[in-house]
């Protein structure tokens, strides 16, 4: 067996080529394979965005501020359905005055039984009914020593009512909200205290709103009926979550306009309320994670286009200085030097405060790749330089020279190609320094700018501790960016390892 | 050793350069009747320099006040945070280090480069923010600044209690970020010199473990680690920005970034001074340090 194996080691050394070799060394790295594969992910994700994003990044839904990921629901009145979201709202109890998303319930079908015992259906969408509303009157009392006293009576009309709120009120006719926060009583002291002449706040034993429903208004083929009588089944609206789903257009690959989307909601009526946020929403109810999609497509290439800026100039500078030598290498390495000498954030910084904040993004993106690659460029120049030094000693280069190339062609063609293994190492494993740099840009609101995305910038929303308590979801950007980064340590390492001549055999 | 200090300096010396004409350009308009900004930048250089011989740093347009009041209450802030976690972190990493490498390829080992490449590859801004998360959630922590509100009327053992007690945050977050580095920095370089012929040689003389360790490799190994200390301390004005903003605490990183932001031309000039003092104090300590531990060094 061993022996078995040893004879197809040495076989494989013999017969494969250079390059199968490598990436048999890079496929035995298996965390290295796995970050490819995340990075391949992430890639694809910036890549088609416009696909895999439910929403347009920048489309607002002001009444979803903050909103949590949206709960899908499998189940219909205990029974099992195909996946569905409800309509969510941003409500604010009128006596305690806490805000909650609560799900909202629009009744889709509704049996009535009327006065005379006799029962009807109503269905959207069937005989000409085209949408209901309801009469509710709301009643508010208060507690005093022990007696209720009707303070308010005020009639009202609504489309919908609210889960785990007052749904009761279509169920069983009336809804009752009891309570004794401190909130509501101060608030029922300060408009009554005269009228029942109270001292103290704590004379209010508690508050009380009850609706009553009132009359149902069906509006069929445009005229409208009043019905009095009991709800006694019903159902609600639902907007099913699907694959595959037609919404916003979008253009795929920057050009081509395209209106599928990965998933989504099928939302036929256009309900405001509807919207499925996986990883909720932001202070102006965008959809976190269309969000992120779109940004990775800056926080993704910004590490590559600025990493080739960078190479080019340490290729240029670096293998100028290290063939020529002489009055240009001291000139150019000491520039080098001055850049290096100052920590980078505080370069990148000053950099950036010298140029004028107020840009439109595009040329933010195009500014920060430079700001970046201007700042990478010393240290990776020092190291050609150091290589172009050893690598000009060697005979090739001297045969080279003495056949009488000339100085660029020996330099392009025989000495810098000869750099390129240092080279895709440290590409890998600098390109996360400039996704956290224009990260951390970003964050600090010197980067990108609203409306455009950027990893960096969607983690400033949660700057704010009260902000970042109410909504948690406001950090996976972060999370992201840790992802990324994570990943292409994994694979650069992995390919040092695979282009390690050690490791080939 | 001299050498390295003249080296370092002209560095920012030009950086004053660089800033000075780029600024004014945009301040001049603004400015020039207020603060006299009408001459050529050289000149306001020079008497910005003139005046640092005489012991000012100039004026901070935006708060008025002279920069040398400005910067000295910061950069207390600004040590206490990094330096405790500067400390903190560099105990914990050469000491986790040295024993990942000693368990070389151990589950200890694995379980630790996990957790150095993890927070290696999370950006410090995120770190606290997750930090932040932490303490307003549990509500063990404070969230935000260096001082209670009541903080003018606590006794000084109070006080000391309190800014201790705001530190932990932004110290852990500060820390975490750099201990990983130094961990996985110290591993490389005692792995790299427990390889080495003397300690394969020491081994084969018999001698014990300990001395093996601790006396030829570890000596060897920490080398290039006091180089990197060097580095440390010269960032330690600067190296917090993010963290401080994060938890809003009063230090150097964010002064800089807000007069940075305002152009507030001395005080970013100031800054810029204390940092190359920094960079030269840093190089300084780092080769004092080395001449102490290693004699090679010292004799040459």
């Amino acid at each position: 067996m061993d022996k078995k194996s040893n004879q197809k080691m040495d076989f494989e050394e013999k017969y494969l080529t250079r390059t199968q070799l490598i990436l048999r060394a890079f496929f035995k790295h298996r965390l290295g394979v796995i970050a490819l594969v995340v990075l391949v992910l992430l890639y694809t994700l910036a890549l088609f965005a416009d696909f895999f994003a439910p929403y347009d990044p920048i489309d607002q839904s002001l009444k979803h501020t903050y909103c949590p990921p949206t709960e899908v629901h499998r189940t219909y009145k205990g029974e099992k359905t195909k996946a569905y979201v409800l309509p969510i709202i941003s409500f604010v109890d009128k006596l305690t005055y806490q805000r909650s998303f609560r799900e909202m319930l629009f009744p889709r079908r509704l049996v009535i039984e009327k006065a005379d015992g006799s029962q009807a259906v109503y269905e959207i969408g069937a005989d000409g009914v085209e949408n209901f509303k309801f009469m509710i009157t709301s009643t508010e009392q208060i507690k005093i020593a022990g007696e209720w006293k009707t303070v308010k009576r005020t009639p009202k009309t609504t489309e919908y009512f609210l889960f785990g709120y007052n749904e009761d009120t279509l169920t069983k006719g009336e809804f009752v909200n009891i309570t004794q926060s401190a909130v509501a009583r101060e608030m029922y002291f300060k408009k009554y205290k005269d009228k029942y002449n109270l001292q103290r706040e704590q004379e209010i034993e508690s508050v009380l709103v009850k609706d009553v429903l009132d009359t149902i208004i069906v509006k069929r083929n445009g005229k409208f009926e009043m019905l009095k009588g009991k709800v006694i089944d019903y159902d609600y609206k639902t907007y099913p979550v699907k694959w595959f789903v037609k919404s916003w257009t979008g253009k795929l690959f920057w050009i081509f306009p395209m209106n599928i989307h990965l998933y989504g909601v099928e939302n036929p009526d256009n309900n405001p309320y509807v919207r499925f946020y996986i990883m909720g929403s932001d202070l102006y109810g965008r959809d976190v994670w269309s969000r992120i999609v779109f940004a990775s497509r800056i926080s993704l290439s910004i590490g590559i286009i600025g990493m080739a800026i960078t190479f080019v100039l340490a290729l240029f500078f670096g293998g100028i200085s290290g063939y020529y030598g002489g009055l240009i290498d001291e000139g150019l390495m000491r520039f080098a030097e001055i850049i290096m000498s100052v920590p980078s954030f505080y370069l990148l910084i000053m950099l950036r405060a010298m140029l004028p904040l107020d840009l439109p993004s595009t040329e933010i993106y195009i500014l920060l790749v430079f700001i970046l690659s201007f700042i990478g460029w010393a240290g990776t120049s020092r190291v050609i330089r150091g290589m172009v030094l050893s690598i000009r000693q060697r005979e090739f280069v001297e045969a080279a020279v003495a056949i009488g190339l000339p100085n660029r062609t020996v330099l392009w063609k025989h000495v810098l190609p000869n750099t390129a293994t240092y080279l895709i190492v440290a590409a890998t494993l600098r390109i996360p320094g400039y996704i956290l740099g224009e990260a951390g840009l970003s964050y600090l609101g010197l980067g990108i700018r609203e409306p455009s995305a950027s990893w960096g910038l969607m983690l400033a929303q949660a700057q704010d501790v009260y902000v970042m308590t109410k909504a948690p979801w406001l950090l996976i950007p972060g999370v992201f960016i840790f992802v990324t980064v994570l990943a292409f340590n994994f694979v650069g390492d992995a390919i040092r390892d695979a282009l390690d001549p050690r490791s080939l055999g | 050793m001299i050498f390295t200090i003249m080296y370092a300096a002209p560095g920012d010396f030009l950086d004053q350069y660089r800033i000075d004409p780029s600024v004014s350009p945009e301040l001049l308009k603004a400015l020039e009747r207020e603060y006299g900004l009408d001459k050529s930048p050289v000149i306001q250089y020079l008497s910005w320099l003139k005046g640092l011989f005489k012991g000012s740093l100039g004026y901070s347009f935006t708060y008025r006040r002279p920069v040398s009041e400005l910067i000295w209450e910061r950069v207390a802030a600004t040590l206490i945070l990094s330096s405790i976690s500067l400390a903190a972190s560099w105990i914990l990493g050469i000491l986790l280090g040295i024993f990942s490498a000693l368990k070389k390829y151990s589950f200890a080992d694995k379980l630790l480069t996990t957790i150095a490449f993890g927070f290696i590859a999370i950006p410090s801004f995120f770190l606290g923010l997750l930090l932040l998360y932490f303490a307003a959630k549990t509500g063990w922590f404070p969230v935000s600044g260096m001082k209670s509100v009541q903080y003018a009327s606590f006794t000084t053992w109070q006080r000391f209690k309190d800014i201790s007690w705001h530190l932990i945050l932004p110290a852990t977050a500060l820390g975490l970020g750099s201990f990983a580095g130094l961990m996985r920095y110290m591993r490389g370089s005692l792995l790299d010199v427990l390889n080495e012929d003397y300690v394969v040689f020491a081994r084969a003389k018999g001698m014990p473990e300990r001395v093996v360790i601790y006396k030829h490799a570890l000596r060897n190994a920490i080398n290039p680690m006091i180089t990197f200390l060097g580095y440390s301390i010269s960032g330690l004005l600067g190296g917090a920005l993010f963290i401080e903003n994060v938890f809003g605490w009063p230090g150097m990183g964010r002064l800089i970034y807000q007069a940075l932001l305002q152009q507030d031309m001395y005080l970013v000039m100031a800054s810029g001074l204390i940092s190359a003092l920094m960079l030269v104090a840093g190089n300084l300590i780092a080769d004092i340090l080395l001449a102490l531990v290693d004699p090679r060094v010292r004799f040459s």
